[in-house]
């Protein structure tokens, strides 16, 4: 037995026109004020004035995907976000290393 | 869709301690970690890991399978639903709630497997409708995968949320939703698509979370996404490297252009395409990473002009090695 209906929803890309409060990035992670304000604190995250009110802060996709990606890290294996802080930034330059490879046409063996 | 044997994709006994599963999962994750894994599969296989982790990390989500799999082993719809695909046995999931359903083909690709979002929706039980507090629903994660053509010139894709709701009978039945999401021209991979209202329901008359869909582009045959940036692959005969040429080039925004190979180009330099890229502020712009392809010496005509050349521009690449050019 079941139903079927359609629905037209919104989209929006989380982004400069579209950002996240922090309210809303820590929502996104099933956590709390709190906990995005150690992100900033780290690093993890970026905001252009730390020292302002955390009602100030807007967050683009990439905190968001740094912010999931530290929550999981935090989960699953049980890191310190000063850890998971390091981790992500070791990812990221591996990542970015890959990326230069890459465009140099630079294959993996 | 196959039942997924959780306990065997984390290596482990269906007997295994909390500790055995953290364990496990920890030791896979450091093997098939995409960012460091060597394994051509790393990808898919830690898609899984992650699934059954998430899973069996979870006590009420590991009892609802644990029940599943007694039902399966038993014969209660181990099956099938005509086609040879698994379907969750009828009331085995009490107890439980289930709200995400199968995505809607190549349009919706969650991160985790069909079987899993079919058993587990948004992995949030059914405890949570009746407590007794007021907060907003959870905000819930999935991905959408589109081609490089949608991200720069934007697309609408449909994507099906399965929810289990009562209905006015009082009878558990399935509501598809079927929601459709207009994606903007110019967006990125890995940047996050945000559907207001499409997570779980608040709690205690409070509004229900959001929908995040990550961003993810398909492997093209021509182009590779890098940010707003795109890279293609661009051979070039080994006169055209050589003497300069005119060569049509196809854009991912649709035509072609003629692109101006300057003389003496090398293998692998890079022309730039100002703003061919995707789409945005400031627009990105697609890299051309000259190959130059050797035409093949398959006839006496062909073997004559190699030898020409040969003679005509004496050449030795391996002079820097300290050898003869012989």
């Amino acid at each position: 037995m079941s139903s079927h209906t359609v629905i037209t929803v919104t989209a929006t890309v989380v982004g400069d026109v579209y950002p996240l409060a922090a309210g809303e990035l820590a929502h996104a992670c099933g956590a709390e004020i709190d906990w995005v304000v150690q992100l900033v604190e780290l690093g993890i995250v970026g905001v252009p004035e730390p020292g302002a009110s955390p009602d100030d802060w807007r967050f683009q996709s990439a905190d968001l995907q740094s912010a999931l990606e530290a929550r999981r890290l935090e989960r699953d294996f049980g890191v310190g976000l000063d850890a998971a802080a390091l981790i992500l930034a070791l990812q990221n330059e591996v990542r970015r290393l890959k990326a230069v490879l890459q465009a140099e046409g630079v294959r993996r063996s | 869709m196959d039942f997924k044997d959780y306990y065997k994709t984390l290596g482990i006994e269906r007997t295994a301690s909390e500790e055995d599963v953290r364990k496990a999962y920890r030791k896979l994750a450091r093997k098939y970690h995409p960012d460091v894994s060597k394994e051509p599969d790393a990808q898919a296989r830690m898609r899984d890991i992650n699934e059954a982790n998430d899973v069996l990390r979870d006590k009420e989500k590991r009892a609802a399978y644990d029940a599943l799999a007694d039902r399966v082993a038993q014969g209660y719809g181990a099956g099938s639903d005509g086609h040879g695909n698994y379907q969750p046995p009828p009331g085995w999931d009490q107890g439980f709630e289930f709200h995400r359903g199968p995505g809607a083909g190549p349009a919706d690709h969650a991160e985790f497997s069909e079987f899993f979002s079919s058993v587990f929706g948004k992995g949030e039980h059914r405890g949570a409708q009746s407590r007794q507090y007021r907060a907003r629903g959870e905000d819930h994660h999935a991905a959408i995968e589109i081609s490089v053509e949608d991200a720069i010139k934007g697309a609408e894709r449909e994507i099906v949320l399965r929810a289990l709701e009562v209905d006015t009978k009082g009878q558990p039945a399935y509501v598809n939703r079927t929601l459709s999401v207009k994606i903007p021209a110019g967006v990125r991979p890995g940047q996050f698509i945000r559907l207001a209202g499409q997570g779980m329901p608040g709690h205690g008359g409070e509004a229900p979370g959001d929908l995040y869909l990550e961003v993810r582009i398909a492997q093209h045959k021509l182009y590779r996404v890098e940010g707003r940036d795109l890279y293609m692959t661009l051979p070039v005969t080994p006169t055209e490297a050589a003497l300069g040429a005119q060569v049509q080039v196809p854009t991912p925004g649709g035509g072609v252009v003629e692109v101006t190979v300057p003389p003496n180009a090398r293998n692998g330099l890079k022309l730039r395409l100002k703003e061919r890229g995707l789409p945005g502020k400031p627009a990105g712009h697609l890299y051309l990473l000259l190959e130059i392809a050797l035409p093949p010496a398959d006839s006496e005509a062909a073997r004559q002009a190699y030898e020409q050349l040969a003679k005509a521009a004496p050449f030795n690449p391996r002079r820097h090695l300290g050898t003869s050019g012989g």
